[in-house]
């Protein structure tokens, strides 16, 4: 399994987030610059829309700003926690109604979520790809759509025209096969 | 919900991909299970590790600092936010103002502002700069006989600087420059506090504009001033 805990920047991060703490803007800026292109690239994959992601990121970073604490170390590193934070509030966003509507504006065609596409252009690690390229399409197909797509596992099944049942299966032996590849893997 | 059930579900809950119903039922025996919480935050780590890193922009980080000077100086002076509609002033006023004449006297009636941002220089100009070099952006200057005390960029989505040039004076600790914008409507509505000696600043207009306005008021702001007056860019 892939471990949770920080990689060498932990000692450098514990000290920024301390600093944090302590109200040093620098230091969210510091963090802001690390991993802000990653939040933002999850968020706009989500949404789907550049100008809604930046108010995700913008919102996770306020709101980290003003309860720092919120984070704990023991349970995996800032990156993690970031970008996890992101992901959930753009899911919120996409099942709220207003973003739903925007999001559909934008795609006439149901069809038009090109999964395999979504997944093969992205800027990917040798490592993330292999991961990636050893899920079967299926597999691929719905953790690509529920992550990606910011759909639940019941309108992935939905949408892919399978059981839900058979749904959640693919999701959890895919996220087991995606954490032994990914051991000690750090982006 | 049994712990054997939550474990089917914990990959799921990592990807957000849950019902809400089902989210909650996890989340509650999470905080009763280190087994579970320990599983979940292995599966968060996989997925984190599929996200690439990329350079973050400068112009979110700006949006990002704003937001937080602005709550931090709402909390040391407790002043109430202000809805952009509130901070109208009387048409009167506003014709006077686009006029440029001078009257002594007349009220701005204008609500206390938030401040504009100071965000560090070398950023902000660098963001302005390339602002200014966006197709719809307006560029123009203040000026005051003829020399440039400040330049305003305002791209067509609403990012606005305020870059102030050497020849603007300092004014004394109790005193500040207050930005306005002026709309097509002829309403002049504040757009921020610059402070006694301004640096590069940051503000937000996402309206329509015909023009700008720079005046002295007392510090932090006007509720009603006379107008000192000392600059106006018009029909811009």
């Amino acid at each position: 399994m892939i471990s949770t805990q920080a990689g060498d920047g932990t000692s450098d991060e514990d000290a920024l987030i301390t600093s944090i703490v302590q109200g040093d803007q620098t230091a969210l800026r510091a963090l802001y610059d690390k991993y802000g292109g990653a939040m933002q690239a999850v968020a706009t994959k989500v949404l789907r829309d550049v100008n809604l992601a930046e108010d995700v990121v913008q919102d996770v970073f306020v709101n980290f700003w003003r309860d720092p604490g919120s984070f704990d170390s023991k349970r995996g590193s800032v990156r993690t926690f970031l970008v996890m934070l992101t992901h959930r509030r753009a899911v919120d966003m996409v099942r709220s109604e207003v973003a739903r509507k925007r999001r559909e504006e934008r795609r006439p065609d149901r069809d038009y979520y090109d999964v395999a596409k979504e997944v093969e252009t992205r800027d990917l690690g040798t490592a993330v790809r292999s991961a990636l390229d050893s899920l079967a399409p299926p597999e691929r197909d719905a953790i690509a759509l529920a992550y990606f797509g910011g759909l639940s596992y019941v309108q992935v099944a939905h949408h892919l025209g399978a059981p839900e049942g058979t749904v959640k299966s693919r999701i959890r032996t895919g996220m087991k096969k995606l954490s032994t590849s990914l051991t000690g893997y750090q982006p | 919900m049994i712990h054997d059930q939550v474990e089917e579900l914990i990959s799921l809950y990592a990807l957000d991909a849950l019902e809400d119903g089902e989210a909650s039922d996890v989340r509650l025996h999470l905080e009763d299970c280190e087994a579970c919480r320990g599983e979940l935050d292995e599966h968060r780590a996989t997925i984190a590790a599929l996200i690439p890193d990329a350079p973050a922009g400068d112009l979110l980080w700006d949006r990002i600092s704003r937001e937080i000077n602005d709550e931090n100086r709402v909390d040391e002076s407790t002043v109430r936010p202000v809805e952009l509609a509130d901070r109208r002033i009387p048409l009167r006023a506003t014709r006077w103002l686009v006029g440029g004449a001078v009257a002594a006297g007349v009220a701005l009636g204008v609500v206390v502002l938030p401040q504009l941002i100071e965000s560090p220089a070398p950023s902000l100009v660098a963001s302005a700069e390339q602002a200014a070099s966006e197709d719809g952006s307006i560029v123009a200057d203040f000026t005051v006989d003829g020399t440039a005390v400040a330049r305003i960029v305002l791209t067509s989505e609403g990012r606005g600087y305020v870059l102030p040039t050497d020849a603007l004076e300092p004014l004394n600790q109790d005193r500040t420059y207050q930005l306005w914008v002026i709309n097509d409507d002829a309403d002049v509505i504040s757009a921020g506090v610059l402070g006694a000696d301004p640096a590069a600043s940051a503000f937000t207009w996402t309206g329509d504009v015909s023009g700008f306005a720079l005046t002295r008021e007392v510090a932090g702001g006007v509720v009603s001033s006379a107008g000192d007056v000392v600059a106006v860019i018009s029909e811009v």
